[in-house]
């Protein structure tokens, strides 16, 4: 694959007319297959029995239980949900421990199989079991017990936006730093394409800082708090009349013309709210909130526009009508009204704004990935795997995904700055959950104070402004330097 | 072509029956003001819960069966008759007839005033690619989008309003009403008006919706509806009249002499227009429909948006519900509209294909 593979390429093609492309392998013959080492690859026979002799009745006890619960919770009625069943030898087993072994059984199996895996490979695998297992105890409580959320041994407890943002942030950095730190010669190119747009370069740095802000911060930071005494405290380096702010002045007060003057201090450097909140802590939670929504919100509608308009395109006639019928019936609704409705009938929460905007907001971006995809699935490479025999998963996920990578980024840059101003508007007029510290809820809390104390409103609006502004520069470079039809015209 | 245009119409009919259909879903899973009142009322009188909840259902007709009331509630919206509003005590078509002028008054003049303007900024950019003033325009369209409309509107309050003193916080209403509370285009007034109530007045002074006062009172809002939508529309123009710029036809006049006015306006605009139209509609009209919504709600104009947010608070669920629906029947009027724009913008468009 070295030396010969460059000759290969060098070579004219009418030169070696014995090597055709079309006999594959490298140096125009086909790899000697090793029967015996993928025979010695799989689980031996003996293993297997073992794992199958424990997963048995393992089994079987799981099925009783969920059934017994099952029952327990149709009979149960206003009892506040079913109740769990009692096993012969091991007693009552808790919907944790369901859940612990059967991941550790599924380790088991694939442990059982010492297939060539790639260090990456494995550590992903292993992520997504444990996510899977935290999520199912959480929905497992969450559905049976009305007492709240599963606590986990270290974590706490950890909410479903939780959960959901910890597998966003995973998916970051599995599909994009994990590729990129990888194939260093890849990255370099996009790096080089990108740098030519300052703007972009700026935002990028601009946008990690909250990033990684908001993660760290709203976890060493604690959330900001009403403290009587300390309303309307302005923020450094300004002071306002003393009858503006509430009775203390960490910043010291000084007279001038007459009116006792508030001096701002460097303990609020961005002020305090009416009700004594400090705006700085508010910002850095609000950091973490933006980027939640937007990210996971957009993840999820992007799995889903990629997969609906990869199958569409992929399978074409009838496929294509009822899925891109579907799409335009879901649009008939636009997702900001939808949303409005159900934050009146449900109640708002941060939850079901990601899960809203994630599942019904991927119409535009499937019909997007839709239309690339069309044209992609006349490529030679596309009839060839498809004559190799391989399955439509396996032809849509190795080569039409990665052919239309670039619309589903310029998809991804297109929608998460809408659903970050989705949020801080729903939060500005009230609509979403109170007690999550949102960017918008800020501005709103300050909405009746302008005249005196204009910092609570701005300061956070400033920054939900920069991150969204910061979101469409950064989109717009990546536009350029991915997508083939736009290259090289800025520059 | 016939077919087509029957095709369209019959989607547009499938789109507003699943509209409404969620929306019956969803405002049945709300539990009943005038229900949870009877329980409220019984609880307090020591009378029976059960029957006076019962009672006070079989009153509202809720104890039908579910099919019975679906079909009774598209009839009734269809029909316009949108029930009764508990918080204004008169029916919803009334309150929304009432507050749809203010809405207007506003809307209006800024989704035109975007449209053109936008169009306009959007092919002079195209036309002066990579020049100073494209790259102006560009980074203003940036900040028209990354700009969230409350708080523009807050920042235009607290400068224009607070700092600088030309405009009042408050929007008064009144100013675009005679003395008798009824909407005029124009009228003078005296003192007596409840405009001006609080305010020193001498001599007969304006009203109506095209006075000074209101024209003034509205500026901010226009402005603020108007930035988000321009910038879209500015960067969907540009990007569209890139298409053809360098087009064939276009060099084949400019060969021929054909002034620049002429090349802009028929030889790039008209076959950047058919996609033009879509997106307008389809991407832009929900933002701004909501963005006016929110728009509202911080200059305090008493249209729909506030209507519709007040409603929310006080749980007034049939106002809440038509307040909804309202722009999103716009939506897919617009659709409707757009492509039945398409018919006379681009002959070339097969229609069998759809």
């Amino acid at each position: 694959m070295t030396g010969d593979d460059y000759k290969r390429g060098a070579t004219p093609a009418g030169d070696d007319t014995d090597r055709t492309a079309t006999d594959g392998g490298a140096g125009g013959t086909f790899e000697t297959v090793e029967w015996d080492d993928i025979d010695r690859a799989g689980p031996s026979r003996r293993a297997e029995a073992v794992w199958i002799l424990v997963t048995a009745p393992w089994l079987v006890c799981a099925v009783q239980v969920s059934l017994q619960f099952l029952a327990s919770l149709a009979s149960g009625g206003g009892g506040g949900g079913g109740s769990l069943a009692p096993l012969p030898v091991v007693g009552t087993v808790g919907p944790v421990a369901w859940v612990g072994s059967a991941l550790a059984l599924g380790t088991a199996y694939y442990g059982l199989r010492p297939l060539r895996r790639s260090r990456i490979a494995t550590l992903w695998l292993g992520f997504t079991g444990v996510w899977l297992a935290g999520v199912s105890a959480t929905a497992v409580t969450q559905l049976g017990d009305e007492s709240g959320l599963a606590a986990f041994p270290l974590l706490g407890v950890v909410t479903p936006v939780d959960w959901l943002w910890l597998l966003t942030v995973a998916v970051l950095v599995r599909y994009g730093v994990v590729p990129l730190s990888s194939n260093r010669r890849i990255a370099r190119y996009y790096w080089r394409q990108f740098r030519r747009n300052t703007a972009a370069v700026v935002s990028a740095i601009y946008l990690v800082v909250v990033f990684v802000v908001g993660i760290v911060g709203a976890r060493v930071v604690p959330e900001p708090s009403p403290t009587p005494g300390l309303e309307s405290q302005p923020p450094a380096f300004v002071s306002v009349p003393s009858y503006v702010t509430g009775v203390d002045c960490p910043g010291g007060t000084r007279m001038e013309g007459g009116t006792e003057l508030c001096q701002g201090s460097l303990a609020h450097p961005f002020g305090t709210t009416g009700a004594g909140e400090d705006v700085l802590r508010a910002v850095i939670h609000g950091m973490e909130v933006s980027m939640q929504v937007g990210l996971i919100a957009t993840l999820i509608s992007l799995a889903i526009a990629t997969a609906v308009g990869l199958t569409a395109a992929y399978y074409g006639g009838y496929v294509d009508e009822v899925l891109m019928r579907y799409v335009d019936i879901q649009q008939t609704f636009p997702t900001l009204f939808l949303f409005l409705l159900l934050a009146y009938s449900l109640g708002g929460s941060l939850f079901l704004l990601v899960v809203i905007f994630g599942f019904f907001g991927w119409g535009n971006s499937a019909r997007l990935i839709r239309g690339e995809a069309l044209q992609r699935r006349e490529q030679l490479y596309m009839q060839a795997s498809k004559s190799a025999g391989a399955s439509p998963f396996w032809t849509i996920r190795n080569h039409l995904l990665p052919n239309v990578s670039n619309s589903v980024i310029t998809a991804a840059t297109l929608s998460i700055p809408v659903i970050i101003i989705a949020e801080a508007t729903f939060s500005f007029i009230g609509l979403a959950d109170p007690t999550i510290p949102s960017w918008g809820r800020i501005i709103s809390d300050g909405q009746g104070q302008l005249r005196n104390a204009w910092w609570i409103s701005t300061i956070p609006g400033l920054f939900l402004f920069c991150t969204v502004l910061a979101f469409n520069f950064v989109g717009d470079a990546l536009r350029d330097a991915l997508d083939p039809r736009h290259g090289g015209e800025e520059s | 072509m016939k077919w087509y245009l029957l095709r369209r119409l019959l989607w547009t009919g499938v789109a507003t029956l699943v509209i409404l259909t969620v929306t019956f879903v969803l405002m049945d899973l709300v539990p009943n003001q005038r229900v949870l009142e009877a329980q409220f009322q019984a609880a307090q009188q020591g009378v029976d819960v059960e029957t006076a909840v019962q009672a006070e259902r079989e009153r509202l007709g809720l104890d039908r069966p579910t099919h019975v009331r679906y079909f009774d509630f598209l009839q009734s919206v269809l029909q316009l008759e949108w029930g009764w509003s508990y918080e204004y005590n008169r029916p919803v078509r009334e309150v929304v007839l009432r507050k749809a002028p203010y809405s207007l008054m506003y809307g209006l003049p800024a989704i035109l005033v975007s449209t053109v303007l936008g169009i306009a900024i959007g092919l002079y950019s195209a036309v002066n690619q990579y020049t100073k003033r494209d790259y102006v325009a560009t980074f203003g369209a940036f900040f028209g989008i990354s700009i969230p409309n409350f708080w523009f509107g807050i920042v235009l309050l607290v400068v224009f309003g607070s700092v600088l003193g030309w405009v009042e916080i408050g929007f008064n209403p009144q100013l675009a009403e005679n003395a008798a509370g009824n909407l005029v285009w124009l009228d003078t007034a005296t003192a007596s008006h409840p405009a001006f109530i609080g305010e020193e007045v001498d001599g007969p002074r304006r009203v109506g919706i095209l006075s000074p006062g209101n024209l003034k009172q509205l500026i901010l809002p226009t402005v603020v509806v108007m930035t988000a939508s321009i910038a879209s529309v500015m960067r969907f123009a540009r990007a569209e009249a890139l298409e053809y710029v360098d087009a064939d036809f276009v060099k084949t006049a400019k060969a021929k002499g054909v002034g620049n006015w002429r090349i802009v306006g028929k030889h790039v605009l008209r076959p950047a227009a058919v996609p033009l139209t879509t997106i307008i509609v389809g991407r832009i009209l929900g933002l701004v429909l909501f963005g006016a919504y929110v728009t509202e709600l911080v200059f305090g104009i008493p249209g729909i948006g506030l209507a519709s947010f007040r409603a929310v608070l006080t749980q007034d669920t049939n106002l809440v519900m038509i307040t909804v629906l309202l722009p999103t029947f716009l939506i897919v009027l617009g659709n409707l509209l757009e492509d039945l724009i398409y018919v006379v913008l681009d002959p070339r468009i097969d229609y069998g294909d759809r």
